[in-house]
């Protein structure tokens, strides 16, 4: 059964919200469960007391930090709780800010906010917050505690529901100069064709045009094998050399060639079969509807 | 100290070729917590054990397994699950450009950052020209042996690559019930006022004044008690509640005005 992964409330001066937080994943990974090889039986996971030598009982687990080699300072749940009391149940937001102010990098995990109860105030407190957010991209920061950690919190709207996104602290982001960095600066003239080139990719983002080849892939893996089948790795395609190219032949040529392939729409093969079939059908493909996905591809690349 | 490379690739788009370095751009700070027993606080191993025999099974023992039907697994090995990363080998391929602001903020899963390899007039070129175009490069990326979607673009005189999540990853918000259950609505008036106390605590986003203030509290309390004294009590505050709403608005625009 699915669980929210917290409860507590949002506050916002002085009008509080009863919220839960659900995590807005939908897992679609393919598990692979560690099996016993000789048996092919499946393996679980027994924690054992060192000292002791036996399985112990998961509510006998407790936490410790180890201060110094074998120092263990055992810390329980309700020392970590009374350290914050109010974070650990309260998402107090503290300041509003701009999204395009905020870096992509900072975002780590999504969750949904959801009504922790359905009373009619609860309902009404929160739809309030949603319609007074929903003007202005904004996203409201503040920070709670949740299973023994802080967690610095940006809710915005999305759709009719309230977003939480937790983010990394600026402790934990690396300044990008610490990785190296070309020394010296750009050809102005490369520059220009790179900044063409880009514009003649440009394209709206559509997040639904993208599917995860992995997930499907995996998938066909699984079904050869069960059906008997060997599969075999593919041969990874031969890196082109990289010692030094002529760095401006290959920018005019990648330009006119983005020109020329403009109004062609991008690789086929991200496509879904449906998304396929309507190019198909805009371009009156003949035969269109009996056609395999592979087919559709290679009829709408001639 | 400088980080050390994951990954050493090149980054392509037509037929331009950017020799590059892969390193983590995050650096969680987490508070590294082992499990214990509680009884005689003894740290816990974890025991791999054979559902079908009870004992303990040796690492190389052990193999990959994907439920096919309940309890009966199909083994696979390392070279079928590397079938699936696909041939793209050690190339990031940019097939277009999107402007970042449109990215949902919840498609941003890990980024990394890009580092100059070899020689640099490539990589100084492709930084300079997502700047100025302010877009970001979407492309497909194999990474021990999975396959990822990831959007590239300029970080203050580096190439960051953020590895993005499907759109079918996510759940709506509107699949949860509350979220759309019909009920009162706030009327025009609280609306109104709401909002005016957000402009009021609208600011420019700082990221300095965000600090993990709890983890120094935990670290503070694991030092007193390693030292032997008891842990500090804190009195929980209560707060003031209200049901009315627009009382509640009022209330908070007076003491922000004030």
């Amino acid at each position: 059964m699915p669980r929210p992964l917290w409860k507590g409330t949002v506050s916002f001066g002085l009008v509080s919200v009863p919220v839960e937080l659900w995590s807005a994943i939908r897992d679609q990974t393919i598990r692979f469960r560690e099996v016993h090889v000789t048996d092919g039986s499946p393996v679980k996971h027994v924690k054992f007391c060192a000292a002791e030598g036996k399985p112990v009982d998961p509510s006998e687990v407790g936490r410790a930090y180890e201060v110094e080699k074998g120092k263990l300072i055992p810390v329980t749940d309700e020392e970590l709780e009374d350290l914050a009391p109010e974070k650990t149940q309260t998402i107090e937001i503290e300041s509003f800010v701009a999204r395009e102010e905020v870096d992509p990098i900072r975002f780590d995990h999504p969750y949904y906010m959801v009504p922790g109860n359905d009373s009619v105030g609860t309902l009404r407190a929160y739809k309030l917050l949603v319609e007074a957010m929903t003007e202005g991209d904004l996203l409201a920061m503040g920070t709670f505690v949740m299973r023994s950690r802080e967690y610095l919190a940006a809710i915005r709207v999305r759709g009719q529901a309230l977003a939480l996104s937790t983010m990394h602290f600026p402790a934990e982001i690396r300044s990008p100069d610490a990785v190296p960095g070309p020394e010296e600066e750009a050809d102005r003239e490369a520059v220009k064709d790179a900044v063409a080139i880009i514009e003649e990719l440009s394209t709206d983002w559509d997040p639904d045009s993208y599917r995860d080849q992995y997930r499907a892939r995996l998938k066909k893996v699984i079904d050869s094998k069960r059906k008997g089948r060997k599969v075999k790795a593919p041969t990874a395609r031969e890196e082109k050399p990289t010692a030094a190219p002529d760095l401006m032949a290959a920018l005019k040529e990648t330009l006119a060639n983005s020109k020329r392939r403009r109004r062609k729409p991008r690789d086929l093969s991200l496509l879904s079969k449906e998304q396929l079939y309507e190019l198909a059908s805009e371009r009156g493909l003949k035969g269109r509807s009996s056609m395999t996905k592979q087919q559709l591809i290679k009829a709408l690349k001639k | 100290m400088a980080p050390r490379s994951i990954w050493n690739g090149t980054l392509s788009f037509g037929l331009v070729r950017v020799p590059i370095k892969l390193f983590s751009a995050i650096e969680p700070k987490g508070i590294g917590f082992r499990e214990v027993h509680v009884k005689d606080d003894s740290p816990l191993q974890h025991r791999r054990i054979c559902r079908a025999d009870g004992k303990e099974v040796e690492r190389d023992e052990i193999a990959k397994g994907y439920e096919v039907a309940d309890g009966e697994f199909l083994i696979l090995d390392p070279e079928e699950i590397k079938a699936a990363g696909g041939d793209r080998g050690k190339t990031i391929e940019i097939e277009e450009f999107v402007d970042v602001a449109e990215i949902d903020p919840f498609l941003f899963d890990k980024t990394y950052y890009m580092g100059v390899r070899d020689h640099a007039e490539p990589y100084a070129v492709v930084a300079e020209a997502l700047r100025q175009s302010g877009k970001a490069g979407v492309g497909r990326f194999t990474f021990h042996n999975r396959e990822y979607l990831v959007a590239v673009r300029a970080q203050e005189g580096r190439l960051a690559l953020h590895t993005l999540r499907f759109a079918d990853e996510i759940v709506a918000g509107e699949d949860f019930e509350l979220v759309t259950k019909k009920g009162k609505a706030p009327t025009k008036k609280e609306v109104t006022m709401a909002r005016k106390l957000i402009s009021g605590l609208t600011e420019e986003f700082d990221p300095g004044e965000y600090q993990d203030q709890y983890r120094a509290a935990v670290m503070d309390l694991i030092e007193k008690k390693a030292e032997g004294k008891k842990a500090p009590k804190k009195r929980r505050k209560k707060r003031k509640k209200t049901d009315d709403l627009s009382d509640a608005l009022e209330k908070s625009l007076a003491a922000q005005g004030g």
